[in-house]
């Protein structure tokens, strides 16, 4: 039985509200999978019942989220649930992919070492799907059903000596003696936590980017950021974000700080925009860039806290010219194959 | 006038008339008796290709700051958000584009003019045909790295 935690939104929209409950429903009425309502996973606080039920769970599971799947991830990593990315099939229409990247994809050999690297690897699997992504519960129920049967055929590939039988393979994948089914007969219900979680706002750091360079941490004046015992970068003091401020992800050099719930997709977690290839030129057309527009949003948060605002920090944007500067250049190609790149 | 500087960006050579001034975002500026009229570099051309949707976010005639974002464009190869290269007055923008934005592949540095501009200050951030090909020279690795690195993510 592989658990299913479905996350609600904030909104009380019905179209999302009914979204939700046809995919509970509809997957509550299946054997394969335990479902597990809880309130939005981003306002859940370490101590929540709800984090409580999810750390229980050791092996496999789905989370449904109004978030994306990186940022799921992620925010789950960070209250203890760890987990290999699950490869989502089911991705919005407007990412014309024309081939499936999966979000921790790197398209040079990845010389640089990243926290995760230094972890010893997990050996279960976390599926986050984003409810955003289409309008049609079916679309996630089939899509649930797909990873039940690719996380049962590998199993069975592990349990089974031989080939399994057609009949052995169906019994495995929907069970129904009394172990799986209960002494009624019934599947256990639907698990429904309902507890009170109040907004927050905080950054949820990334680890399969992150490099521990410390650069959010001498950034950030408000005492958010802090490290572990083994000096390794962490949010420390969530509460301690300024509401709707997302200075620190502008300045991480590996766009590893996350803002689940900020307009900016890019800041919120989202995959590249793979559809058409389309580059942003706004930087080199005149917009501020980051390091700016992070130090311009920091004083903001000062001088609303009522203290004095710094004024653009010099040294950061140093480090941020050096640090590009620093990077490997065969690009010339990259501008005339700009004509070759048809996507 | 004379011939026009010519900056290579890979194996592409991108032609700059001398016959106007330039500014730091990529943009041409020529001046009309003292009102400016603004358009796109072969550097920023080069860069966008061919030109689907351009969209201003206010009105003429309107006051501008410099830097100030005043709308947005689609490529074939990018999308960017717009800003002015100077303060001072917007006075009109080229309407003709609005229907039909091609004329900014086709013809750059003429029929393809974006706005025009009365400036507010004598001293304007414009620089030298010369002096811009210099800023080509300084932002020609981060515009590389600018790509490469979205393209990467």
């Amino acid at each position: 039985m592989i658990p299913v935690v479905v996350s609600l939104g904030q909104s009380n929209n019905p179209v999302k509200r009914e979204l939700e409950e046809a995919v509970v429903t509809e997957l509550g009425k299946l054997a394969a999978f335990d479902v597990v309502v809880i309130p939005n996973l981003y306002d859940l606080t370490a101590k929540s019942e709800s984090m409580a039920a999810l750390q229980q769970i050791t092996g496999d599971l789905l989370v449904f989220s109004w978030l994306y799947q990186r940022s799921t991830h992620w925010l789950l990593d960070r209250n203890g649930i760890h987990g290999k990315l699950g490869e989502v099939l089911l991705q919005s229409d407007d990412e014309d992919d024309e081939e499936d990247s999966p979000p921790t994809d790197n398209d040079e050999a990845d010389e640089v070492v990243r926290v995760i690297d230094q972890r010893p690897p997990s050996d279960r699997t976390i599926y986050c799907l984003d409810l955003r992504v289409t309008d049609t519960a079916a679309d996630f129920v089939a899509e649930a059903k797909r990873i039940a049967s690719e996380l049962s055929d590998q199993n069975l590939d592990q349990w089974i000596q031989g080939e399994p039988s057609e009949e052995q393979q169906a019994r495995y994948q929907q069970p129904q003696n009394d172990t799986a089914l209960g002494p009624n007969g019934n599947k256990p219900n639907t698990v429904r936590i309902e507890e009170a979680a109040g907004r927050r706002w905080y950054p949820v750091i990334d680890f399969s980017r992150c490099t521990n360079c410390m650069e959010c941490i001498d950034f950030c004046l408000f005492g958010v950021y802090g490290v572990d015992k083994a000096e390794t970068i962490l949010v420390e003091q969530p509460d301690n974000c300024r509401k709707g401020c997302p200075a620190c992800s502008r300045v991480c050099p590996e766009n590893a700080i996350v803002f689940p719930q900020h307009k900016t997709p890019a800041i919120a977690g989202a995959p590249a925009e793979n559809a058409g290839f389309k580059i942003d030129l706004s930087l080199l057309f005149g917009q501020p860039d980051a390091a700016e527009l992070a130090a311009q949003e920091r004083d903001e948060q000062l001088v609303m806290a009522g203290r004095s605002p710094v004024e653009e920090t010099p040294i950061l944007a140093r480090r941020q010219t050096e640090a590009t500067a620093a990077q490997p250049d065969q690009l010339d190609e990259l501008i005339d194959g700009l004509d070759t790149l048809d996507l | 006038m004379s011939e026009p500087l010519v900056f290579m960006m890979g194996e592409f050579a991108a032609e700059f008339p001398t016959d106007r001034q330039y500014a730091r975002n990529h943009m041409w500026a020529l001046d009309l008796s003292g009102r400016f009229r603004f358009g796109f570099s072969a550097y920023a051309v080069r860069l966008l290709q061919d030109v689907y949707f351009l969209d201003w976010t206010i009105s003429a005639p309107a006051p501008l700051k410099e830097r100030q974002e005043i709308g947005s464009i689609e490529s074939k190869k990018a999308e960017s958000s717009l800003y002015a290269a100077i303060s001072g007055q917007l006075t009109e923008f080229n309407e003709k584009l609005l229907a039909d934005p091609s004329a900014i592949n086709t013809d750059k540095y003429g029929d393809g003019w974006l706005f025009e501009v009365t400036p507010a200050a004598a001293q304007l951030p414009l620089l030298t045909p010369a002096e811009y090909i210099e800023h080509l020279d300084g932002v020609w690795k981060i515009t590389q790295q600018t790509i490469k690195g979205q393209l990467n993510d």
